[in-house]
């Protein structure tokens, strides 16, 4: 579903990604981790395209991406992104934030938007605010909005920046409820999260990436219980 | 009743027909000069966010320059600069002048209020495949406009008080109109206090419009 080729990416004189390989299958669930600043959060937002390689190539669906001769908007429009912070549309509901870019992007009429739109909050469990604005909203509700505005493009993949991170500890579980029940639909996602509970249970991968280099990349089992790498040992003593 | 309140009464009384008539012009030039400069201020403003170096320019040499000299000249360059080969009208020259000189402003108001847009909400809008044109409109602008009603909201005020400014080129607005009664009644003090007694009416008036305005913008998000 994404290819990822020799991916490099440089802020300035900082090399964030030094020649990433990641092929991610249709339906399959991968968890990126590391500490932070390994690269990990960069690596997602190159395959929507939010950061532009220095080097390398990103297929998706099949499709090689030229970020010069692409229409980059109808790529994005196929790969779901959540971000920590949400990014809301704060001057809108949260219907209105779901429907926003199916009738803007994909010109759906607005009764046909606002159907599908109240299905999938009613699927995250929001389908009673639908019509309150996001500064209403616990965290939880904020992210699981979040995910249903993804949802409403019907994306091919799924990318999550560290959803959870930004939420109070009674929140995380809600948010990663509707994520795992996305995967068990066969969803197709690429997860970055510091929720180990969750890459132990959801995720079909987890790779880890240190210093701009993916150094482990192996079943959730043999990732905790037999790691290849000393780096991927220390990191998860530190965070389990 | 003390003296001197008397006697600002009995100016306030004699001289309100003219004043509400001047009022009128008052509020005319300040309604040209607000709407004009809105209109050059989001010009301005996206010629500066526009990433073309030219447009950048032109914007930065406007607003170094308007914002480099005194509004007074301003009116008075316009007035008889412009009516070497046009003859404008006063009111038309100080209006335009009000407008000019606030589109400078203004449009330092809009590029700070659309900077100031969380980019999170740009990537969110770009992640759904939004393009560039469609994100500025359906999400940054409607937010930045919201960011901007309060600094707008002061710089109308400035506005109406700075139109006082184009009594100098003859427009009969409050302050020409107080010049003259001052010197044809020889009560230039009572009759300044009633004028600075109607710029604080209209001021307040404006300001209470204006917080009714943003409460309702309040509500309407919350």
């Amino acid at each position: 579903m994404i290819i990822g080729e020799n991916i490099h990416k440089s802020f300035g004189d900082l090399e964030v990604l030094k020649g990433v390989d990641l092929h991610v299958k249709p339906q399959e669930v991968v968890v990126l981790v590391g500490v932070s600043g390994s690269g990990k959060s960069t690596l997602l937002r190159c395959f929507n395209f939010l950061e532009l390689i220095n080097e390398g190539k990103i297929t998706i669906d099949g499709h090689t991406i030229d970020p010069k001769k692409e229409n980059l908007a109808k790529v994005r429009a196929e790969v779901g992104m959540v971000f920590q912070h949400f990014n809301l549309f704060p001057h809108k509901t949260v219907l209105e934030n779901v429907i926003e870019a199916p009738l803007i992007v994909k010109r759906q009429k607005r009764a046909e938007a606002e159907k599908k739109g109240r299905e999938l909050l009613e699927k995250v469990g929001l389908a009673d605010k639908a019509d309150v604005y996001p500064s209403k909203l616990s965290g939880g509700q904020k992210q699981r909005v979040a995910i249903a505005r993804s949802l409403a493009m019907e994306p091919k993949v799924m990318l999550f920046d560290e959803p959870t991170s930004a939420l109070d500890p009674e929140l995380v579980s809600e948010v990663l409820q509707v994520m795992k029940q996305l995967a068990e639909e066969g969803m197709t996602m690429v997860v970055v999260t510091h929720e180990m509970k969750f890459a132990k249970e959801v995720a079909d991968r987890i790779i880890m990436i240190d210093q701009g280099k993916i150094i482990e990349s192996a079943d959730p089992k043999t990732f905790f219980e037999n790691p290849k790498h000393e780096r991927t040992r220390q990191f998860i003593q530190m965070v389990e | 009743m003390p003296e001197i309140l008397v006697t600002v009464y009995d100016v306030l009384m004699r001289t309100y027909p003219g004043f509400l008539e001047a009022t009128l012009v008052t509020l005319q030039l300040t309604a040209v000069g607000v709407i004009l400069g809105t209109l050059i201020g989001l010009i301005f403003a996206l010629m500066k966010i526009s990433g073309s170096k030219i447009l950048q320019g032109i914007a930065n040499l406007y607003i170094t320059v308007i914002r480099g000299t005194p509004l007074i000249v301003q009116i008075m360059f316009l007035y008889f600069g412009i009516s070497e080969i046009y003859a404008m009208p006063g009111f038309w020259a100080g209006a335009i002048a009000l407008g000019v000189h606030n589109g400078a402003y203004i449009a330092e108001i809009f590029r700070g209020a659309i900077q100031g847009v969380d980019p999170g909400q740009r990537e969110a809008s770009m992640s759904l495949g939004m393009n560039r044109k469609q994100t500025m409109q359906r999400i940054v602008f409607p937010q930045a406009l919201r960011r901007s009603i309060p600094p707008l909201g002061n710089q109308f005020i400035i506005t109406l008080k700075d139109s006082s400014l184009v009594y100098i080129i003859g427009v009969a607005e409050i302050f020409s109109l107080a010049n003259r009664e001052a010197a044809q009644s020889f009560q230039p003090f009572e009759t300044f206090l009633v004028v600075a007694l109607y710029y604080l009416a209209l001021v307040m008036i404006f300001t209470f419009l204006l917080r009714l305005y943003e409460n309702k913008l309040d509500v309407d998000k919350a």
